[in-house]
């Protein structure tokens, strides 16, 4: 019995035993919750870029950017047939609401439904992007607004229910010390670890590390990868990722004037363009670009003083010759690409694993909050299944690998890692094999391993710690010797 | 090294002609006051901080701002010591060990090895600062440039607030009282934080003089919007704070190429004209009141002497009166500087109180702060949580450990004024007794009103004075440093990987009760430390400050009983005078007397002008 089968058998008896209590309808929707998408949320420090970085995945200008304080609600964007939005209030039911889209970004007309009164907004939109996951976009943290940090607080820790999210990307410029505290409210206490499972760190507009230099991404990989070393990073997030969101935004949406506007202004010598560049007044203010100074205000708007320099540069140096070319190479350098293959092979890859533990953490409050005859029993269901579950005994590996509980030599980690799904979860991926591998090299790779742990395992030596890790691995491997999807 | 030449040479004028008066009256004690006046004159730099938050543009702004490379600017590493600018005829750099300091030394007078100005980023940035050999953590850096900006002027740049795993920003607070006036940085990708703001707050409180540089406005083509937006907050938060928009790369540009355009482009005039006429012109300006408060006085303790010598020759008669009188002063003055004298056994028995209420005080605060941090530890899992633990336990004793020093720093000013007000009562009896027997009266009672008023603060000044020097040494540097020594051990985690099924719960919070238990005994043996750290430097400090007002007052003192011995000399004398010498000895006397009370005017002058 698969682990999604065996929670959705869990449900079952869940519901059998509040019947007719109020509780009915929200263990239907923990049900509803295993069924849909993977909910994956994107938080992050006021002005991180969130609502830029969702556009840039979605590839549209969907939600509101601005350079004050912009997003002040909860917002989930999940595809659909229809193009609509619902308001969900804290109290009462939820009504459709009016919209228009205004300058590309959705403009939701709220009448007169004070922010702070809405639990969030949904809006249902057709894209190919939304298909597997649904986002949730949501304030900043560290808002000069109170009430705005607390509506993103009350969300990814609410006092008494689970977190909707089944996953994050959690945004930060530059780290601070008070970004540590915000990763820590996603561990869980069950799985008694912090859990760097569910969660990516994304250092967002990386291109403005570098003061918008043209090595500026060179620069923010740097910076990510020692974040990545960082053991406190470590252990809150599975690994760092820079990305420049407004590049990869525009470049996601780039129409053929704008390419064409930067043709006008990579027709200039480099160095007057570099000399135009030295300020973003002074490219507005450069009347020798052969272009209105809206249009020049519109692609600083649009790309930033990196993104114009760099889309000149490859322009100019004729890496790249038409809008498609421009697009895919700024989205290229824009870092999105990675943060797209994260999503893959981190999250959707074991996504039923992450529902499944998002639904039976939930389950386990709600009948631990409301005892009735028979919850007693569920309970020890939900903990065999918690405990017993091989998906969950890697996830308690890892976080004891990031912990730093279980130590070993760092190659040996970094091959835990890597067999437990940090590199993807298919099989190639754990085996450190190219995604093409056949199913032969897969086995015999896999057979190797096998050896190799099952000697580490026994040695009297290895530690006792280690040996027990050892076991999941070898069972990890097992899996995958049988698993012939 | 030679203090730069200041322009006010107003100042000086009438601080040397006091000195060389001194040195005919052959007083020498007055001249050792006069001296360390210039002195302040001539070389107290007005300290200018740039705060702000991690990564805005700080080390850019001072570099931008003396032209030159000076701070190490980098993408990702930061800051991490503070690093202090001065003007000097030639470039040279220092850096400042953590075995090289010495709280009784100020700062600014620390010597410290002498390095390539080329190799300061090594020094200053995160990695060589968290060297493992705490006595060879470098702790400042002082730099020497010969740049015209630079006149007068001190500037620090500081490791920033925040960043991944510092403690650092506490310091940086605690230097903030101190500053002559403070430039916050914040730049133009987004409108001021919650935390900003919070700080901004806290800067204004302890340094009125406060401005904000918008910085990266190069960068960034919606400034102008960030600006007003920013300026909306700082409105509503009630602070009366200048926004300057400003662009370092602009200026770079501007100096290489001599563009005067593209400089006042990039906003940095505007912070120049702040730096000149905020910082250093009102610096000169305290200089200046304070050189006209020491004249006047040194003036009056002159006067003395001749005064009461004149009412003895022009009226014999009361000649014996006189010098009774003047006999019965002296033994004023020999109390005043006694061991029994009021303001000596307050100033004695102020600092034993205040040794004990620092430490009662911090006593308190450390008992709160382990009760907050019990309540965290059985709200959490050790576990999970000691990693974030330690800096937040780090940060939060460094704040209570800043409130207990400005607590004390209060109470110094306090008592520093308690004494100053008895010393005041004793030796104004001195003066008015010396003052009944002067015919002319060279010092109006409005002008003693005045002498009274403008010396008060300046004595009240007098321990926070004797904080400055400390002040720095033992909060920037000593408090962080034993902190730094100090550290709060590993929790051992137990088995990590609980395979099982049945005993999962139960072993869990077995272990996690054990880990709790750890956690609070390693966080009480932290404070502990901590404390015996606290409250050495505070009596230390205590103790410092008590010498400084004693050695100032017992000068007073001596200058007074000196004056009165000459007076009583000078009348006795005169009482001895021959009737044909009288008349002759009168007319000298009121020519001296008439050059000591120009001299005095134009002190009063200066003290004067220097309210405008």
């Amino acid at each position: 019995m698969s682990l999604l089968d065996e929670t959705v058998a869990l449900l079952d008896d869940a519901r059998r035993i509040y019947a007719g209590s109020e509780l009915a309808d929200v263990i239907d929707d923990l049900g509803t919750r295993l069924a849909a998408p993977l909910r994956v949320a994107i938080a992050g420090k006021v002005k991180s870029g969130k609502s830029t970085l969702l556009n840039a995945l979605v590839g549209e200008q969907l939600a509101p950017t601005d350079e004050g304080e912009c997003t002040k609600i909860v917002t989930w964007y999940r595809d659909g047939h229809t193009y609509q939005v619902l308001l969900v209030p804290h109290e009462g039911e939820p009504r459709q609401v009016p919209f228009v889209r205004e300058a590309g970004s959705v403009e939701v007309d709220l009448g007169d439904t004070a922010p702070g009164d809405i639990e969030r907004l949904d809006i249902t939109w057709p894209s190919q992007q939304l298909r597997d996951v649904t986002l949730i976009d949501t304030p900043g943290i560290g808002s000069l607004s109170t009430d705005i940090s607390d509506r993103t607080w009350s969300f990814i820790r609410p006092d008494d229910d689970d977190t909707p999210a089944d996953a994050v990307l959690y945004l930060m410029k530059h780290l601070h010390a008070g970004d540590l505290d915000f990763l820590a409210t996603f561990h869980d206490t069950e799985v008694s670890q912090p859990n760097p499972v569910n969660a990516i760190g994304v250092l967002s507009r990386a291109d403005e590390i570098g003061v918008g230099r043209l090595d500026a991404l060179g620069s923010a990989n740097r910076i990510a990868a020692r974040y990545r070393r960082d053991p406190r990073v470590r252990r809150l997030v599975q690994t760092v990722v820079p990305v420049a969101g407004l590049l990869a935004e525009s470049a996601a949406t780039l129409t053929e004037d704008e390419y064409r506007a930067l043709v006008v202004v990579a027709d200039r010598t480099p160095k007057e363009t570099e000399e135009a560049l030295l300020s973003a007044d002074r490219f507005v203010d450069t009347p020798e670009i052969a272009l209105t100074s809206l249009e020049r205000a519109h692609l600083l708007d649009r790309f930033g003083i990196f993104g114009v320099r760099l889309a000149t540069m490859l322009i100019r140096r004729e890496v790249v010759a038409n809008a498609r070319e421009l697009s895919a190479e700024l989205l290229e350098r824009s870092g999105l690409d990675e943060v797209r293959e994260l999503l893959r092979t981190l999250f959707l890859q074991r996504r039923d694993l992450l529902k499944s533990r998002s639904a039976l953490f939930a389950l386990d409050r709600l009948v631990g909050e409301h005892p009735v005859p028979g919850a007693d029993a569920l309970r020890s269901d939900i903990e065999r299944v918690l405990a017993g579950a091989h998906g969950f005994a890697e996830l308690r590996v890892l976080s004891s690998l990031r912990a730093g509980q279980v130590t070993a030599r760092d190659e040996v980690v970094k091959e835990m890692e890597r067999l437990l799904g940090c590199n993807g979860a298919a099989p190639a991926r754990r085996l450190g094999l190219d995604d093409d591998a056949s199913r032969a090299e897969i086995e015999t790779t896999a057979k190797e391993a096998l050896a190799a742990w099952r000697r580490r395992a026994e040695n009297p030596l290895t530690q006792h710690d280690l040996q027990v890790a050892g076991q999941v691995i070898i069972r990890t491997l097992e899996g995958l010797l049988t698993d012939r999807t | 090294m030679t203090p730069p030449t200041t322009p006010d040479s107003a100042a000086q004028t009438v601080v040397d002609n006091a000195l060389r008066a001194c040195s005919a009256f052959g007083r020498e004690d007055l001249m050792a006051r006069l001296e360390s006046t210039n002195a302040a004159l001539a070389g107290d730099a007005a300290h200018v901080v740039v705060v702000g938050e991690f990564k805005q543009g700080k080390s850019s702004l001072v570099n931008a701002l003396v032209a030159a490379t000076i701070c190490p600017v980098d993408d990702d590493i930061a800051t991490a010591v503070p690093t202090f600018l001065r003007e000097a005829p030639s470039p040279r750099a220092e850096v400042v060990y953590a075995d090289d300091l010495d709280p009784e030394i100020p700062t600014a007078e620390l010597v410290g090895e002498r390095i390539d100005l080329n190799d300061l980023h090594q020094y200053v940035t995160e990695h060589r600062a968290l060297d493992r050999n705490l006595d060879r953590t470098v702790r400042a850096v002082n730099i020497w440039l010969p740049r015209r900006i630079l006149a007068g002027l001190t500037l620090v740049d500081t490791p920033g607030v925040g960043g991944l795993g510092s403690a650092h920003n506490t310091p940086t607070m605690g230097a903030l009282p101190l500053a002559d006036a403070v430039v916050f940085v914040t730049d133009a990708s987004q409108e001021l934080t919650r935390a900003e703001l919070d700080f901004l707050h806290r800067a204004h409180d302890a340094c009125d003089n406060l401005v904000v540089a918008l910085t990266k406005t190069d960068l960034y083509p919606q400034w102008r919007k960030i600006r007003d937006l920013d300026e909306d907050h700082l409105r509503r938060a009630g602070l009366d704070v200048e926004i300057l928009p400003i662009s370092a790369p602009l200026r770079v540009r501007a100096v290489q190429g001599d563009d005067r355009e593209l400089n006042q482009a990039s906003g940095y005039p505007a912070l120049v004209r702040f730096l000149a006429d905020r910082v250093v012109k009102a610096a000169q300006r305290n200089a200046q009141r304070n050189a006209g408060v020491e004249v006047s006085a040194v003036c009056d303790q002159l006067a003395s002497q001749f005064s009461s010598e004149r009412s003895a020759l022009a009226d014999p008669e009361r000649a014996q009166a006189i010098v009774d009188d003047l006999t019965e002063t002296k033994v004023r003055t020999e109390a005043l500087r006694s061991q029994a004298a009021r303001w000596n056994q307050t100033l004695g028995d102020g600092i034993a109180d205040l040794v004990a209420d620092v430490e009662h005080d911090y006593r308190g605060r450390t008992r709160m702060l382990l009760k907050e941090c019990d309540a965290a530890i059985d709200n959490s899992d050790p576990a999970d949580t000691w990693s974030e633990f330690e800096p937040w336990l780090s940060e939060r004793v460094s704040r209570e450990v800043l409130e207990n020093y400005r607590f004390l720093q209060d109470s110094a000013a306090t008592l520093s004024a308690l004494v100053a007000e008895h010393f005041q009562d004793a030796s104004g009896e001195v003066l008015d007794q010396l003052a009944i027997h002067n015919p002319i009266p060279i010092m109006g009672s409005t002008t003693i009103d005045a002498t009274v008023d403008t010396e008060k603060p300046s004595a009240a000044a007098r321990g926070f004075t004797a904080l400055r020097g400390s002040y720095m040494g033992v909060l920037m540097f000593t408090m962080i440093g034993s902190m730094v020594g100090v550290a709060l051990g590993p929790v051992a985690i137990g088995i990590g990987v609980i395979m099982g099924r049945k005993t999962l719960r139960e072993e869990k919070q077995r272990q996690v009760a054990n880990r709790r238990v750890q956690a609070k005994n390693a966080v009480r043996k932290y404070t502990d430390e901590v404390t015996f750290h606290v409250n050495k430097d505070s009596r230390d400090t205590l103790r410092r400050v008590q010498r400084q007002l004693r050695d100032h007052y017992s000068a007073r003192a001596e200058e007074l009983h000196r004056s009165t011995t000459e007076a009583l000399k000078a009348a006795n004398l005169a009482a001895k005078q021959l009737e044909s010498d009288r008349a002759k000895r009168i007319a000298d006397i009121d020519a001296e007397l008439a050059r000591i009370t120009s001299l005095r005017d134009m002190a009063q002058s200066l003290v004067v002008g220097s309210a405008k």
